[in-house]
């Protein structure tokens, strides 16, 4: 389960079944196929997790003394004469360059040492940790968490929202809708620059607050956020259309999808869809007609051109005064795993800093009264990763060292 | 008129590769320090370009919504950096890519490693200016009107640009390994070349995943939805995540590090080109 093998495995299965859902099957993330190696990438995880980290905090957590200092691979001599301040001069050469060794007297020896990156062994783990808490979070948003819709008409006060399979889902509030704005760039081609939607909120009678709920913006109440999701209009009450034959006229009151018979006649009229803006044309109404029960003809009736007639047909259609009213749609959502997902993130981040910027490093200065009573030093030093900056404190010490006595 | 310093950039960039190249072939320091100095001009010019770009697009949103305090002046700045379409991400990350090799590999930045970069600059400004791309300024939509824009694609574009950048780290070590050539770098120095720039991408990228997943957070309330372009880039992490467990746990160096820096990279392309024109999605403005 902690082998290696495994996990690169694992991640290579999830990146071609992730490439095979961009391209072929969409919805593959949430079919066993693909949540089947993810769960078991968990697991890989979570054993590497439980086998190795004990082992790192004790590594972390062990002192670095004078005699495990001792046992660091040699890395460079210097000697310096008889009279040489020793001590004082290998301590400054060492907090110059890398920052106040420890002391430690051995014998005949004196030991300075010191030693970065203490932390480097936790930094995998915390990146595993992180991962681990991000899919947490994911399958916590799953069970525990809700997501649905909700339509707001201005004015009406809301105390529920549709879940995605279409059941209701009561809240403890109401929320109402006080206005709807959509705003455009004057000179952006119908760019939109902003959509708003003014709430407030009720709660057993009592207004709890006036909110604003805009794009990037959301809404956070009682436990649930609303996003400003997507809008649209819809005509208050019936769409008045006036439909002349030779010199018969007749007006229409016209209602969502539901055919009106056009007096005298076999055709049937009925209301398709509303737009406030149509492609930069301003308010347009879809209707469709039929005679009988033939296929139905599809016409489109701006407010600015609301006339359309065609020989063929025989008669002339005019929409009458168009009231148009915004509805909007919010997005509602409560997701206790969000939480965990940036919990998760903040390990993620912190471990491969750790990891990769904070490598261990160690370094000692061991001084010795050689043959004549001159001072003999070694540098010693290691670091297991990071081996450039290793290199260049280490050179730039020694010849700290070496020129020290002169 | 910007449009006019990137052209002039991008022949820059060409004549920097060129000079680069030509010191390779020749041993030549001298061309090379030439070269060098040019890179360092064509950087210069080309961050001077990018703010004014910003300073432009900033000037043209104050028309939009003039700001009442500081701190709306101050998000107003945020929101305008040059970063918002496709044409001004292509510039920003050819300005990534001298960037970042002078910030992370200088010593190195010479020969044939130094044409490779300059090359790749070159070859993203052409794109951006002769590639029919829109480089209108245009006015920012709703969903883009949030102050994680700027560090999203700031950090994936620093991210983009340093698997770049080991990719022509690893084809020079491929093409070293078989036929060895004086001036560049020695094998283990290329390998150690192509890890590092793994490793910034790599973290730039995590970045650039996570700051996207807030603000998809905040913005529609999911911070993942597998769209194609979050999709692609997780494949992308994926596949540095193999690269660098193999070599840090494996052990793996050399020629199969740098086939794996190869396959990053083109899953990077893929997730940056090919999904804003085969597969729609949540960043379709992007084109």
């Amino acid at each position: 389960m902690t082998s290696i093998r495994l996990t690169v495995f694992l991640l290579l299965i999830l990146a071609v079944l992730a490439v095979v859902g961009t391209v072929a099957a969409p919805n593959i993330y949430y079919q066993v196929w693909f949540l089947a190696p993810l769960g078991l990438l968990a697991l890989n995880l979570l054993a590497c997790l439980v086998e190795g980290l004990p082992q790192a905090v004790r590594k972390t957590t062990r002192p670095f003394t004078g005699e495990m200092a001792l046992t660091l691979p040699e890395r460079g001599r210097f000697t310096w004469p008889e009279e040489a301040k020793a001590s004082s001069l290998a301590q400054e050469a060492m907090r110059r360059e890398l920052g106040r060794p420890r002391r430690k007297i051995m014998d005949d020896k004196e030991v300075f040492f010191y030693s970065r990156g203490r932390l480097r062994p936790l930094g995998p783990y915390l990146v595993h940790l992180g991962l681990v808490l991000v899919l947490a979070g994911g399958v916590v948003g799953k069970f525990w968490g809700v997501e649905g819709r909700m339509l707001l008409q201005p004015g009406l006060p809301v105390s529920s929202f549709e879940l995605d399979d279409r059941k209701t889902r009561p809240l403890a509030f109401q929320v109402q809708l006080d206005r709807f704005q959509v705003f455009f760039y004057e000179e952006g081609g119908g760019t939109p620059k902003e959509f708003r939607s003014d709430l407030t909120i009720f709660e057993e009678g009592e207004e709890k607050g006036k909110f604003i709920c805009r794009v990037n913006e959301p809404v956070v109440f009682g436990g649930f956020t609303f996003y400003q999701s997507s809008y649209g209009v819809m005509p208050l009450g019936a769409v008045p259309v006036q439909v002349s034959r030779g010199d018969k006229r007749h007006t229409l009151e016209l209602l969502m999808r539901r055919w009106t018979p056009l007096p005298e006649s076999e055709f049937q009229f009925m209301l398709v869809r509303v737009e406030a803006n149509l492609q930069g044309y301003g308010p347009a109404v879809q209707l469709a007609f039929r005679s009988g029960a033939a296929h139905p003809q599809i016409i489109w009736l701006l407010r600015k051109q609301p006339e359309w007639a065609d020989p063929r047909v025989g008669f002339r259609v005019a929409l009458g005064p168009l009231n148009l009213e915004y509805y909007s749609v919010l997005q509602v959502k409560q997701d206790p795993g969000v939480w965990w997902v940036y919990a998760g993130f903040i390990l993620l981040l912190a471990g491969m800093y750790i990891a990769f910027f904070r490598p261990s490093q160690r370094w000692a200065v061991v001084l010795q009264r050689g043959k004549g009573g001159r001072w003999d030093g070694r540098l010693l030093g290691a670091s297991p990763r990071g081996r450039e900056t290793f290199a260049i404190h280490t050179e730039r010490l020694l010849a700290r060292l070496q020129g020290g006595a002169s | 008129m910007l449009d006019t310093v990137y052209g002039a950039l991008m022949l820059l960039y060409l004549g920097v590769g060129l000079l680069f190249l030509a010191a390779g072939l020749w041993v030549s320091p001298a061309l090379n320090r030439w070269a060098r100095v040019l890179f360092g001009a064509g950087l210069a010019a080309h961050s001077a370009a990018l703010l004014g770009r910003w300073w432009e697009s900033y000037h043209l949103a104050l028309g939009h919504t003039p700001p009442a305090h500081f701190s709306e002046k101050l998000r107003l700045v945020i929101l305008q950096a040059p970063m918002s379409n496709f044409y001004e991400s292509l510039v920003f990350f050819a300005w990534c890519l001298p960037f970042l090799a002078i910030l992370t590999f200088r010593r190195y930045l010479r020969d044939y490693l130094g044409t490779v970069v300059a090359i790749a600059a070159c070859l993203l400004l052409a794109y951006a200016s002769l590639g029919g791309v829109d480089s209108r300024i245009k006015p920012l939509m709703p969903a883009l009107k949030s102050n994680w824009l700027l560090f999203h694609v700031l950090t994936c574009f620093l991210g983009y640009a340093s698997f770049t950048l080991g990719f022509g780290v690893a084809i020079l070590y491929l093409v070293n390994e078989r036929r060895p050539r004086p001036t560049l770098p020695s094998l283990p120095e290329l390998d150690r070349l192509i890890y590092q720039a793994t490793v910034i991408g790599f973290l730039m990228l995590t970045l650039g995943i996570l700051t996207g997943a807030v603000w998809a957070e905040s913005a529609w309330g999911r911070y993942w939805s597998w769209d194609p372009k979050e999709t692609w880039s997780l494949i992308t992490w994926l596949v540095y995540a193999t690269l660098l467990h193999a070599r840090l746990v494996k052990g793996w160096q050399g020629r199969r590090i740098a086939w794996l820096a190869v396959v990053g990279f083109a899953a990077m392309l893929f997730t940056y080109f090919g999904v804003s024109f085969l597969l729609p999605g949540l960043h379709s403005y992007l084109t």
